[in-house]
């Protein structure tokens, strides 16, 4: 194509310009008119509209009346005639200067007041001090915070464990830091309030299913299976979800996992289990849902569970393959920018697993005392049993309700006060009524631990009992 | 917002563009382009400059026009997902100084490809094709507009 003839002289192209088509030359023109127009456009945002006049503006201005900062809270409001609790909330419990036997604490392996446990403790604050006074990324992760984690992995045969410093912050960061915009998390209705808002701070779509239904959860994965094919290139990048938890905070349920991972593999969804109940507490070895029905840990892609109700800790831990839960050490929230778990907590969470892994026999017991329980409480009147026989916490609601919430809260209350008049602390479930999703009626909740003896199991059947006549009827 | 400097940008892909050591390091890349292209013997001077044309407009579609999102994450869950790096541009503000930059640039190259090219037919029809290629998806009108209707993908289409 190149040539010696075609050698470049300007003044043959300024000729070629004298000789150049009309057409092009208009195209040129109108061009450079465009760039003198791009040179002397202001800026403007795009969506920048005002329907309204000053003056409608104004009035609208006068006519604003401001919520007070504090709105008129009734004076028998329960957050503000709280009981207080001195010593240890363990096996007994002194409230308001009265003992009780301790129905209403999450201690359910009974490690809270261990004197293992606090020893461990009691070293470990002896060697760090109290805090740590940083995130992890900030001098503030000590060995104590990598053995956990490892022995976490180790306890649960998973390949990582990741420790955050708060229970409710543990979900509440997983989610957000895996779903994104555009992604579908399919929800259990009866999730808790950390499930909530790890979803609200997720921005993803949330779809909820009926509690515990399969054929729910299947309809609502055949709709978005069809709006997958409409656009399959749209449903290659979106992500899907589904969040469960093991056993139900709010029913003291459990999730049916087997139906759940077949659901995982023919729609292409992934599982992220809470189990902050169930851990410690089903399974063989105390290792949660997954060993209860015998499914592999691997089918689980995170399992999510705080430590501040088997474990008698604080904080929370999430555990599952090593690239899964590598990603939370940047992404996670509660992780990166909050301090880390204080070592002589850490210490103590430690023994703790030593504890269960010295002795497996712990968690049958448990169980067997729970179904005790749980049938010794079958029959009462007006009240009802909600929750798995070998579910260490579940809930009495009223058979009937009143009509209005806050009616059936104040008998339940009356119920829950005579019983601690009898010596039996328990304590009725509170909910943010206006933040949550889906309010589970009120109801009592009642926790069992390994500490409690056959006797004071009877004796609190019995209690409950006749106070819900006395109150009911 | 400066690299090195603490702020609170929690997408750098909209201040990228903003600095004018990008407009230079662009020109020169652009002029790397062409000098490449010019020691390629047995390129006439007409297909050189066009041939940077073709190239520069090419290479701005797909790095403006055609990938959404960024090549990192955002702590603000993926709010720029469906965004291309044009759209993302100091947050959909119009006229800014750089989308004006970007805007002309390729006008200038088109108008010296065109007097290099001494106003031949056939370069004339694969420079403006590749200039209008490159011009439309930066128009006002077009920001948010998808191509063939292929809504909400990721990757493909301006818009």
């Amino acid at each position: 194509m190149a040539t010696a003839a075609e050698q470049w002289v300007l003044v043959e192209m300024v000729q070629a310009l004298y000789e150049a088509p009309a057409y092009h030359l208009i195209l040129e023109g109108i061009l450079i008119l465009w760039i003198i127009r791009l040179l002397f456009s202001k800026t403007y945002k795009l969506q920048e509209r005002s329907d309204l006049t000053v003056k409608e503006k104004e009035e609208l201005i006068e006519e604003w009346q401001p919520e007070p900062l504090v709105p008129p809270v009734s004076g028998d409001h329960p957050a503000l005639n709280y009981n207080v609790v001195s010593g240890p909330p363990s096996h007994s419990i002194v409230v308001n200067g009265k003992k009780c036997v301790n129905f209403a604490s999450f201690n359910f392996l009974g490690l809270l007041d261990d004197p293992r446990v606090k020893a461990a403790a009691l070293v470990s604050l002896r060697k760090y001090g109290v805090g740590t006074c940083g995130p992890r990324g900030f001098y503030g992760t000590f060995d104590v915070h990598l053995d956990l984690e490892d022995r976490l992995a180790k306890f649960m045969q998973t390949e990582e464990a990741i420790i955050y410093s708060y229970g409710f912050a543990t979900i509440a960061s997983a989610i957000p830091a895996y779903s994104k915009r555009g992604d579908i998390v399919f929800v259990d209705r009866a999730a808790c309030f950390a499930i909530q808002k790890g979803l609200q701070a997720s921005r993803s779509d949330i779809q909820l299913f009926k509690h515990n239904d399969m054929a729910d959860l299947e309809r609502l994965l055949k709709e978005q299976e069809i709006e997958d094919q409409k656009n399959p290139r749209k449903a290659r990048v979106t992500r899907r979800f589904i969040v469960v938890e093991g056993l139900y905070m709010n029913t003291g349920t459990i999730c049916p996992l087997p139906e759940l991972v077949k659901l995982k593999y023919r729609y292409k969804a992934r599982i992220f289990l809470e189990e902050s109940l169930s851990f410690g507490v089903l399974g063989e070895h105390g290792r949660g849902v997954t060993e209860h029905f015998g499914i592999s840990i691997d089918d689980i892609d995170l399992i999510s569970a705080n430590m501040e109700n088997s474990l008698a800790s604080i904080g929370g831990f999430c555990c599952g393959r090593s690239f899964v839960i590598d990603h939370q050490r940047l992404s996670g929230q509660g992780y990166c920018f909050s301090a880390s778990l204080p070592p002589l907590l850490a210490a103590a969470a430690i023994e703790a697993l030593n504890i269960m892994e010295e002795n497996p026999g712990i968690f049958s017991v448990l169980r067997e005392k729970c179904k005790r329980i749980h049938k010794a409480l079958q029959g009462i009147s007006g009240l009802k049993v909600v929750g798995e026989s070998f579910s260490p916490a579940f809930h009495l609601q009223l058979q009937e309700s009143t009509g209005s919430r806050e009616e059936d809260v104040k008998l339940l209350q009356e119920i829950v006060n005579h019983c601690m008049d009898r010596s039996i602390a328990l304590t009725q479930a509170r909910y943010l009524e206006r933040e949550e999703e889906c309010l589970p009626p009120p109801s009592i909740r009642v926790v069992v631990t390994v500490e409690q003896t056959d006797e004071e199991l009877e004796r609190a059947a019995r209690t409950i009992k006749e106070v819900a006549q006395a109150v009911l009827l | 917002m400066n690299v090195w400097v603490a702020h609170s940008e929690v997408n750098p892909d909209t201040q990228v563009m903003n600095s004018q050591r990008i407009w230079l390091a662009y020109i020169i890349l652009a002029g790397l382009l062409h000098v490449v292209l010019l020691s390629i013997f047995f390129f006439s001077i007409p297909v050189v400059w066009t041939l940077t044309n073709v190239i520069h407009n090419l290479a701005m579609y797909v790095f403006l026009h055609t990938m959404k999102e960024t090549p990192f994450e955002t702590p603000d869950q993926g709010k720029a997902q469906l965004l291309t790096h044009w759209e993302q541009m100091d947050y959909g503000i119009q006229f800014i100084s750089s989308r004006k930059f970007l805007s002309i640039s390729p006008i200038v190259l088109y108008l010296l490809a065109s007097f290099y090219a001494k106003y031949d037919a056939v370069h004339f029809l694969i420079n403006t094709a590749s200039l209008l290629g490159v011009l439309l998806p930066k128009l006002s009108q077009s920001h948010g507009v998808c191509l063939f209707g292929i809504k909400n993908t990721e990757g493909w289409g301006w818009g």
